[in-house]
């Protein structure tokens, strides 16, 4: 059974970097059965799945979470956006409703019905971009590769990963403008944070932790808040860049330095 | 001896040929800085700006030289930029009908690839002088309009005093003014696209405006959204042609290109008396368009409940406004206007400094370097307020509910807070900002010197 999968894993794939056709072979399979064809067939595809947090974190995505066990249209399954929605905390959750309010998101959900999800993830195939044509451009499985690890830190290699795949639709000199002006916006929600972290520091030597509950509570508000920004300027979401963002920071801000200054006044 | 002229004749004259002429004079002095608007003298642009407003800042700095056709501009770009050939060749402007002209790429951006422009609406008008007409034709409805978007967000005090890459998403969404393109997305230019209700949402949506939720909440919004797929959008937003309405169904009912002429309440931001003859006329404009389907009374007593609502949130809006009048008459707004960090454009009123609160001493800008109970009256105003009233336009019942109970509970929460501050007393609140909390900060001592 396994030789015989191989034998049609390997004549149906054309490795061309990216997954070309894949309704040749048929058949319900689990993860370890796609993971000893496919290593064989496109060994790199593994090779950065197992790279990517997909593969690394505590709750294991792995190629049936997305592609499901039907090998029927498996590409094509995993390439729309609801294979991602679904793990990534919904419409509503801001990872996705960033997106989603994007010219690019809702050129996507306008075209939904005549969208062709059986193309590859490359050279503008697609109208608007979904998740994955720019998350895994060209089936590249390491998601990680194209996400900030540290929100509090600029990450040239996620802007210069991000550069290429805007390119496919959009000018360089437009790009790199989006990119500089991107990161300039999250340095300056980055400059609230750090302004509210050092208040709080220096709180945190005159007054209880029982005393600061409510400023903890706005600090993790505060979190929600620059995380925002950064999906806004990534997602290109105005709404979150600004009103999900850069104003509520500023609220934030200003109601942290309310708390403290009240336990000043009276302590 | 010739007399000395009276009073009234040599005044009358000096303010007509000295003060209205300076007056003027300051005015184009102001808007003639680095930026734009008028506060273009006290910032200058991200370099991205020159996507949001082209005028005022775009300036072609390409290096490829030469002069192309557009046949040659599609064959180069097919490699460089593939999706916008994509979407161009599956456009209209490459398969025109009744023998047009196809419009390629240099008809709109011209030909000398060092000297390219970024089109604005005056470039599409040359062939849609209709639609173009009356997109400016807006104007004369005033603020909010799209054609006049743009200027007013760059007149904006917190837009002016802000860093600019932080206020760039302003921009982004203000820029409908400057380019079609915000609706009609490049390069596809789709009319079917805009009349779809989402073509509006990136923009109309989060805690100001959540046209988007409240829409696609009522019973318009799920009709759209369980049927739209199936409508045939290459009619015109005309009688008879959608089951539903969509945004642009109501707002810019058979396909003109205004949406502020019938707008009553506006954006709901100050109280306005509907009852005025000029919004008579605009109700009924209201009541023919919800002919389309409904009842001429039905209609009628539906934008009737629209002013009870807005008449209830404005009644809670000014209890709000009142506790924090007196608040700031016994000066117990800590931190007092005067103890706040001076922001860049501060300094022009630096003698008439005082916490601004109610949309008339500008409220808009009320959202940062405020003290935390007039922050609280700014979301009260403007996520509050604006998430019950745009329920009620839009016919969700549901979100009215739960905007007005989100009024109530701002309004109950400023009122104990103002309890508080009463309770504390006046000579007991620190009146120098202890270990300079509000004066100092990476953030704020950056926004001093940086805007």
């Amino acid at each position: 059974m396994i030789s015989r999968t191989f034998f049609f894993c390997f004549s149906a794939m054309v490795f061309t970097g990216y997954v070309v056709a894949d309704d040749k072979v048929s058949g319900v399979f689990n993860n370890a059965q796609c993971v000893q064809c496919h290593e064989k067939t496109d060994g790199d595809l593994i090779v950065s799945w197992r790279k990517s947090v997909h593969a690394k974190s505590g709750q294991l995505v792995d190629c049936v979470a997305c592609h499901g066990s039907d090998h029927e249209n498996v590409a094509t399954k995993a390439r729309q956006d609801q294979a991602c929605i679904e793990c990534h905390g919904g419409a509503k959750d801001p990872v996705v409703h960033s997106y989603l309010t994007s010219k690019h998101g809702v050129l996507n959900r306008i075209e939904a019905s005549n969208r062709d999800w059986s193309k590859p993830l490359a050279m503008a195939n697609y109208r608007a971009p979904g998740c994955a044509y720019c998350h895994m451009r060209a089936g590249e499985h390491d998601v990680s590769i194209s996400v900030r690890q540290d929100i509090m830190q600029e990450s040239r290699s996620v802007q210069d990963e991000m550069r290429a795949v805007c390119h496919d639709c959009h000018s360089p000199r437009y790009i790199s403008r989006l990119l500089e002006n991107g990161e300039a916006m999250l340095e300056i929600a980055r400059m609230k944070v750090r302004e509210a972290d050092n208040l709080i520091k220096q709180a945190e030597t005159k007054f209880s932790g029982q005393q600061l509950a409510a400023v903890r509570q706005q600090r993790l508000k505060m979190q929600q808040h620059l995380l925002n920004v950064g999906l806004g300027a990534g997602h290109q979401s105005p709404d979150y860049q600004w009103w999900h963002g850069q104003p509520a920071l500023d609220g934030d801000l200003l109601r942290i330095k309310g708390f403290i200054s009240e336990l000043m006044s009276n302590p | 001896m010739s007399k000395r002229k009276p009073a009234y004749i040599w005044f009358p004259l000096l303010v007509v040929l000295v003060a209205i002429p300076l007056g003027f004079f300051y005015v184009d002095w102001n808007k003639s800085g680095e930026g734009a608007g008028l506060y273009s003298r006290h910032w200058s642009p991200e370099a991205i700006f020159a996507y949001w407003s082209p005028t005022n800042f775009y300036q072609s700095t390409d290096s490829v030289v030469g002069e192309f056709s557009g046949e040659q501009c599609v064959d180069c770009h097919q490699s460089v930029t593939p999706g916008v050939v994509n979407d161009w060749r599956n456009s209209r402007h490459s398969k025109p009908a009744n023998n047009q002209n196809v419009v390629y790429c240099s008809d709109c951006h011209g030909n000398n690839h060092q000297a390219l422009h970024l089109p604005t609406p005056d470039v599409c008008a040359d062939c849609h002088s209709v639609q173009h007409n009356q997109f400016v034709d807006e104007k004369r409805y005033g603020f909010p309009s799209h054609s006049l978007a743009l200027e007013r967000a760059m007149d904006a005090r917190h837009f002016a005093d802000k860093p600019k890459a932080e206020v760039t998403a302003c921009l982004q969404c203000h820029s409908v003014a400057s380019k079609c393109d915000s609706c009609h997305s490049r390069h596809l230019f789709s009319a079917a696209e805009a009349r779809r209700s989402e073509a509006c949402i990136s923009c109309h949506s989060g805690p100001p405006h959540p046209d988007d939720e409240t829409y696609f909440h009522s019973k318009h919004g799920q009709l759209y959204l369980k049927e739209g797929e199936n409508w045939d959008w290459s009619k015109p937003l005309g009688k008879g042609n959608y089951p539903a309405p969509t945004c642009a169904y109501c707002h810019m009912d058979n396909g003109r290109h205004q949406v502020a002429d019938k707008a009553i309440w506006k954006f709901g931001l100050k109280q306005v008396n509907p009852l005025t003859s000029a919004n008579q006329l605009k109700r009924n404009q209201w009541i023919e368009l919800c002919a389309d389907c409904h009842e001429k009374n039905w209609s009628a007593e539906q934008l009737k409940q629209l002013d009870a609502e807005r008449k209830l949130s404005w009644g809670k809006l000014y209890q709000a406004e009142a506790v924090l009048r007196d608040l700031r008459s016994d000066d117990l707004i800590q931190p007092s206007a005067k103890q706040r960090p001076p922001y860049p454009m501060d300094s022009p009123d630096a003698f008439l400094q005082y916490q601004r609160i109610g949309f008339f001493e500008g409220q808009a800008s009320a959202f940062y370097n405020v003290s935390p109970i007039e922050r609280d009256y700014f979301e009260m105003w403007y996520f509050d307020n604006l998430k019950s009233y745009k329920a009620a336009a839009h016919g969700d019942a549901s979100f009215v509910r739960e905007g007005q109970a989100e009024m109530d509970a701002s309004l109950e929460t400023i009122k104990k807070k103002a309890e508080r501050l009463r309770s504390t007393g006046g000579e007991k609140l620190e009146k120098e900002d202890k270990g300079n909390i509000w004066l100092e900060g990476e953030y704020t001592e950056y926004n001093r010197d940086n805007n």
